[in-house]
């Protein structure tokens, strides 16, 4: 997969209409250093960097590098990590007298507390024993270094998400330490002091533990607890990386309300604060992340504020794209063209290098910027040849393959029911297998 | 890093070339079988053809981008599977539709959007299965992908009907 990661950034020279792509890029340039935590992390969604989705890549090439560069950016570098791992190196240190600041780890904290005490090998009376083995100066040194101390040592992972399986790893015997003070929801109480002086790492390790806290899997957190004692770096992260999806990740760097230029989830006045609820409105606000999203892709949704109207508008273009890819694949069916090998390779070059618009052949702008431009009704004045038929295109199901076409056909033409599945199977496998 | 920017600048490697390259491939099949063939334009063999080079379009999109998605993985699934009969496509769906509301929260039909969710899973392909959020994902990407389609058949039309 990582081979794929970066290839697709010449998909993006190709002329793709993602305009937001490079306005983002631009404004998130000049705030690197301190993290558009948010701005990365909507941005670095489909980053290729992540190796999840390539067709941002050119846009996002700045803010690729960038990220490449900062020790913090690791984070994006994990395949769906949306949001980069802040860097904490100052603003944490000022926020040891919020009391609302550090809600945002006291859930998966809490229940992380309760599943590191569960494992024999972390006692407070075998922390130093733990921070030995992991090659780490004690925890009171962590506790007090600042960010770039952290980073630097981490660095050698070489991945973000590896740093934040290090001061994960890290973080054990601090965790194991207030676990053993109180284990209890007091402990919360005690982590929001020892947190605003274990700021750095604790807030990677934050997001790590909401990884494992929201992945509801929590025999991964048994698990990556004792996998990490033996090695530290790089391969856990990898395995992390591969256990859990983009959603999980997702989780960790949205899991974090901004506290100014962070993503942490804060319980807000008023609102409940156990794990559950928290862990729900981390979710509430990863869709709405993810809405956000979608409504730069579908074109002319900038204005729409509302889920319901959103979803509407966005069913609405996937299915006017769906009838675009149905409606073209009629016309290179009636098309037929002067058959070559030659005119095969030059085609493919020739299409790839192309940036002319569909406009062209659709009779339409190709931009579709009015919500109600999608030009339903021009597909059926157009289909060439086969009027007769016309009439059953809008008609046509939105999903390919079904056996409903089969009995589409069926409805269409009276014809022999068997024709579907040769039409699909003589041609399907020996195409594409 | 570096490897990245160089593997990226092989043109042969893009989404977009792996499904152009696909799916003119693809469509020379279509066309070649479609000569041979002599009844080639009563409207049945039209809407067979058109069936062809739909689903042609489709798999080759969706063999472009591999297993990365589940919206790719599904379509590549119900192609092999195609020749399983109905029930076992509902039961399929059914599991799927399970396991969506053990890993997902289950929103009742009260939430705002319970309904387009509803629509808009029966529309991305392989979405019964998942929650919200992966819907949400997968649809942002397979709109992406059903874009550069569009582009790329598009073009492929124009350079035909020249």
């Amino acid at each position: 997969m990582d081979g794929h990661e970066n290839e697709d950034v010449g998909f993006q020279h190709g002329g793709e209409d993602n305009l937001h792509c490079p306005s983002l890029g631009m404004s998130t340039n000049p705030l690197p250093e301190k993290i558009s935590g948010m701005i990365m992390s909507s941005v670095s969604m489909y980053k290729p960097s992540n190796g999840a989705d390539p067709f941002f890549s050119s846009g996002w090439d700045p803010l690729a590098s960038l990220s490449q560069n900062e020790n913090f950016g690791g984070s994006s570098t994990v395949s769906h990590s949306e949001f980069a791992n802040p860097p904490y190196p100052i603003a944490l240190e000022n926020q040891g007298t919020s009391s609302t600041c550090q809600l945002v780890r006291y859930p998966s904290n809490s229940s992380f507390v309760e599943l590191v005490q569960k494992l024999p090998c972390f006692g407070s009376g075998s922390f130093s024993e733990m921070a030995n083995s992991f090659g780490l100066p004690d925890c009171g040194q962590i506790a007090n270094s600042g960010c770039p101390q952290n980073y630097a040592s981490l660095k050698e992972s070489g991945t973000g998400i590896t740093s934040t399986n290090g001061v994960l790893s890290r973080d054990d015997p601090q965790i194991s330490c207030e676990g053993a003070i109180g284990s209890s929801p007091d402990a919360k109480k005690r982590k929001r002091a020892s947190d605003s002086k274990n700021s750095p790492v604790t807030h990677q390790n934050a997001e790590g533990e909401l990884q494992k806290d929201l992945s509801r899997e929590s025999s991964d957190v048994l698990k990556e607890p004792d996998e990490k004692k033996p090695k530290i770096e790089h391969s856990k992260g990898s395995n992390l990386r591969g256990k859990q999806t983009g959603k999980q990740a997702k989780d960790t760097s949205s899991g974090d309300a901004s506290r100014e230029n962070y993503i942490h989830v804060r319980a807000r006045r008023g609102q409940a604060t156990n794990s559950h609820s928290l862990a729900e409105r981390v979710r509430r606000e990863k869709i709405s992340e993810r809405m956000r999203l979608l409504q730069e892709l579908v074109p002319g949704c900038n204005k729409i504020t509302g889920k319901a109207v959103m979803l509407d508008e966005i069913i609405n273009y996937v299915q006017s794209l769906q009838q675009q890819v149905e409606f073209l694949s009629m016309k290179l069916a009636t098309v037929n063209p002067e058959l070559n090998i030659d005119i095969e390779q030059i085609l493919s070059k020739d299409i790839i290098n192309s940036r002319g618009g569909v406009g062209a052949i659709l009779g339409f702008a190709p931009g579709m910027s009015s919500s109600h431009g999608y030009p339903r009704g021009i597909f059926q004045g157009t289909f060439p040849s086969i009027p007769s038929t016309t009439p059953k295109y809008p008609l046509l199901p939105q999903t390919v393959l079904d056996n409903e076409l089969q009995n589409l056909f069926q409805a269409g033409f009276n014809s022999c029911p068997a024709v579907d599945n040769l039409g699909s199977n003589g041609n399907l496998k020996p195409e594409f297998q | 890093m570096n490897p990245r920017r160089s593997i990226s600048s092989n043109p042969a490697s893009t989404v977009k070339s792996r499904f152009t390259n696909g799916f003119l491939q693809a469509l020379l099949r279509i066309n070649r079988q479609r000569i041979t063939s002599t009844t080639a334009y009563t409207p049945r063999e039209i809407f067979r053809g058109y069936l062809r080079v739909k689903i042609a379009a489709d798999v080759s999109m969706a063999s472009a981008i591999g297993s990365r998605r589940a919206w790719s993985r599904a379509i590549l699934r119900k192609v092999r599977s195609h020749g399983r009969d109905g029930a076992q496509v509902r039961r399929m769906s059914f599991l799927a539709m399970r396991k969506r509301n053990l890993y997902g929260n289950i929103k009742c039909v009260e939430d705002a959007g319970f309904h387009q969710a509803n629509v808009l899973r029966k529309l991305v392909p392989g979405g019964e299965a998942m929650d919200m959020c992966c819907l949400l994902g997968e649809t942002a990407h397979y709109i992406k992908c059903l874009k550069t389609q569009v582009k790329v058949m598009g073009r492929i039309a124009e350079v035909f009907s020249t």
